[in-house]
Parts: structure tokens; sequence; C-alpha cells
């Protein structure tokens, strides 16, 4: 039985042009925060002016997930960079705009959309 | 169904209690939502249990009790410390706080579950879920 959602963590990353994107899939639970927390936080430390995360397949993210994003886009923003977040499932997007972090990132339906323009 | 578990301060084990109890317990008929709201304020109980009540000390323990049936999901969360004052939490939500990477748990609790009540001391939080 799948209790709201519970898949595998996975990360992919990939470069698009001078962007990072990164493809969070499945749960970003209190034992997966602190390794997006690193891999974000290596990434930023590259200078690329935009991180893309690709959330279309993360089911579900905790407060420490949530943290882990935003260490990154502190990060990000030593060097004047963006975290951008694409297609958040139902349940995160409704879990982004409770905590206001709508506020914070940018939210776009694509990956397309969200890398900068060349 | 009514279940107790005592588990150590740590992350994996309460990882593996929080899948344990939501593959254990009888939810049939709980929604998506439901259900989801249900593993987000486990998850926050317990991490605060671990972080801020027994503060990542390994001699402490966490005692877990889930009490599920048709009506409800109630699930109380013990820690060893010495509890704290829930209304003394900054609001994660206000614009000034929104960039601190911490201090969400509560407040999610409280946006995604029926009820939310702590004990006198501070060291128990009561989390319930109704599943219409």
């Amino acid at each position: 039985m799948t209790v709201a959602g519970r898949q595998p963590f996975r990360l992919d990353v990939a470069r698009e042009g001078n962007a990072a994107v990164v493809r969070v899939s499945g749960s970003v639970t209190i034992t997966e925060a602190d390794q997006l927390r690193e891999a974000l936080e290596n990434l930023a430390a590259e200078h690329a002016p935009v991180m893309v995360l690709d959330l279309a397949n993360m089911d579900f993210i905790c407060s420490l997930g949530l943290g882990a994003i935003i260490s990154g886009h502190l990060k990000c923003r030593h060097h004047r960079g963006q975290v951008r977040l694409v297609h958040p499932q139902p349940p995160v997007r409704e879990l982004l705009e409770t905590t206001r972090l709508t506020k914070l990132f940018g939210i776009y339906d694509s990956v397309a959309q969200a890398l900068p323009e060349t | 169904m009514r279940e107790k578990k005592v588990i150590p301060t740590n992350m994996q084990a309460a990882r593996q209690l929080a899948e344990e109890l939501l593959d254990e317990a009888p939810f049939k008929g709980y929604s998506e939502p439901a259900l989801f709201a249900i593993r987000l304020a486990l998850e926050e109980g317990l991490a605060n249990a671990i972080k801020h009540g027994n503060k990542s000390d390994p001699g402490k323990s966490i005692t877990v009790c889930a009490e599920v049936d048709d009506d409800q999901a109630t699930i109380t969360i013990t820690d060893e410390g010495e509890g704290f004052e829930p209304g003394v939490i900054p609001d994660p939500t206000v614009d000034e706080n929104l960039e601190k990477p911490c201090g969400r748990g509560i407040m999610l609790m409280r946006s995604y579950m029926d009820k939310v009540e702590f004990n006198e001391r501070g060291n128990e939080v009561r989390l319930i879920k109704r599943r219409a």
C-alpha cells in the first residue's frame, strides 16, 4: 500500500547552458534533507546563475527538506544567483503556499520556462 | 488499532517508525491529503523531539503512541527533554522569517492536523486528524 507517495528519494543533476537543473524524485523526509542540503550548497558554490529544481516527481517534503532548499537559495544569493522551482505536485505546492515560500521562490510550469534566457 | 513504540534519538529510527506506522495502521478510507498531513505532522513531531526535545542525545528515547480507527488518527510523541513554551515560537510565515531554514515544524503540524495539543511541560505533542 502506498501512503501519500513514499517513493525512493533520488537526485539527478544536469547542466543546461550555465544553469544547474536538479531533478528531485521521491520523498524528502527527515533522513534525506541533509543529502539535499549538501547537494544544493555544493551546486551553489559553483556560482551557477540559476539553479532549477524540477519537483515534478517529488511526492513529499518535510520542513527539514524545505530548509535544505532555503539553504541552497541563501548560498546562491551570495553570487546573485536564483533558485527556481518547477512543477511541484499539488500537495507540495500547497505546502509551499502554506509556508509562504511561494513568495521566496519563482514557480514555473516547466524546466524550459525556468531556464534563464540566453 | 492502538500501538506504542519507543525509539532511540536518531533520524533513522524515527524514519523507520514513521514508515512502519504508515504501513501497519488501518488507514482505509483516509484520503490522500489526510495521509499526507499525518505523514507530515508525524515527521515534524519526531524531528522536533530529536533536535529540540532530546537535543540529539543518544542516551534519551522517544515514545510514540498511535491510535487509529475509522473516525480519527491520534499520535502522541513524547521526548525526554525539558520541554518548551509553544506560544513563544516565532511565526515562520512573516516576511522577516521566510529565509530562515528552520522553525516551520509546529506551524505545519497546526496547519495540517485538526488538533495539536502540548502538555504543560512542553515535551509531549498530541496530533489528531479526523478521517472525514
